[in-house]
């Protein structure tokens, strides 16, 4: 569910709608600097309305949909 | 006299804070910038604890004036930094190189003034929320590790983001700088490259000279392909630095080791063929080695000299 959602604002961000995301995939890879980074997580926070602690280095997906997880839990 | 709104929330005479640049920003320059009136910040870099301890001494045996530490959040000593700093009750702290949003509930909590340098909007939203004090929108324009964006459409672009004060930095030598970042909705800037030139920063005189003799086109971005660019004098280290990096063949634990400790050659031995001689675009607009305190205040004069010059313009 969470991971859904969070490949949803990805392919928004990237503007595009078929990008392969996979909860392996890192930023990375995705193309996305630590800049970029900053930018998604504060999009999920208001899509999840949550705050996500930044207290850790993101560097996959699967952290991110971790903390979102966390944070909403 | 140039008063802003960071003046008082720093407790600081003039709106301006010296960049804290490693190996050069120590407790000397610190002590000279705030005995003027400023805000001087002694650079952490990879420092341990000790080292840091024993300049925040140093810096308050020779000032009664608040001064700051720069922390660069990948030094891999951080943990133990971050509590030297509530231990000696440091007024200010600016941030560089990372997120600093592990540290700062305890430093905000231990009454430190937290100061990230950010480089983008995201990320100074980011400051707001966690309990910043202010923001440093740093633009590319500035020497040693930079962002993308430059300081002319990133101040204010901070500037309407968050609602706490922004300083600029990035690109600003003189005082017709200063009027322009507070224009942009700037209360305060800071400098780096301009007082690499002061008497009292403890560096090789062959940098001070370099940058006395560098002309507006003298600077070069190096290391984009590690991901950290670097901008620095063109020297023949930076320029042999850049060509390597653009040969595909160059690996990069080369790179990576070509650069390691090049900063501190240049800083202490002057060495043009293994130093990196960091500095901002502003380098050819430094024309003389000045105290701290004589910088301070020709860029006071010259800031309320352009703010005065730009009202002409209002018909």
């Amino acid at each position: 569910m969470v991971f859904e959602k969070v490949v949803e604002i990805l392919r928004n961000y990237k503007e595009e709608p078929e990008l392969e995301v996979s909860m392996d995939s890192t930023f990375e890879e995705l193309e996305l600097d630590s800049l970029d980074t900053v930018e998604l997580v504060m999009e999920m926070e208001e899509s999840f309305d949550t705050s996500i602690e930044m207290d850790t280095e993101l560097k996959t997906i699967a952290d991110v949909v971790g903390l979102i997880e966390k944070a909403i839990a | 006299m140039i008063k802003t709104p960071l003046c008082d929330l720093l407790n600081i005479e003039y709106p301006i804070l010296q960049g804290g640049m490693a190996w050069i920003s120590d407790a000397q320059l610190a002590a000279a910038v705030s005995n003027a009136g400023g805000l001087g910040i002694i650079s952490s870099m990879n420092a341990d604890e000790n080292w840091l301890r024993q300049e925040i001494q140093k810096v308050k045996s020779l000032t009664d004036k608040p001064f700051g530490i720069n922390v660069m959040l990948m030094n891999p000593h951080v943990d133990k930094i971050a509590q030297v700093l509530i231990e000696e009750k440091v007024p200010v702290v600016t941030t560089g190189a990372g997120n600093p949003g592990k540290f700062m509930k305890i430093w905000i909590e231990a009454g430190i003034k937290v100061i990230p340098v950010v480089p983008s909007t995201g990320l100074a939203r980011f400051a707001q929320r966690a309990g910043a004090t202010a923001v440093i929108a740093e633009g590319g324009e500035s020497g040693g590790h930079v962002g993308e964006m430059s300081t002319m459409p990133l101040v204010p672009q901070v500037c309407d983001a968050v609602s706490i004060p922004v300083i600029a930095a990035g690109g600003i030598g003189d005082g017709r700088g200063i009027a322009a970042a507070l224009m942009l909705g700037a209360v305060g800037v800071q400098l780096g490259t301009r007082f690499l030139v002061a008497d009292e920063t403890n560096i090789h005189e062959n940098y001070k000279d370099k940058i006395i003799k560098a002309k507006d086109i003298d600077t070069i971005l190096s290391g984009k392909s590690l991901g950290h660019p670097v901008r620095s004098l063109k020297t023949s280290f930076s320029r042999d630095f850049v060509k390597a990096e653009n040969d595909p063949s160059t690996p990069r634990e080369t790179l990576e080791e070509y650069g390691r400790g090049a900063l501190r050659i240049a800083a202490q031995e002057g060495d043009a063929q293994k130093g990196c001689f960091m500095a901002g675009q502003i380098a050819g607009m430094i024309k003389e080695k000045q105290s701290a305190k004589d910088i301070i205040l020709t860029l006071i004069e010259e800031t309320e000299t352009a703010l005065k010059g730009g009202l002409q313009c209002v018909k």
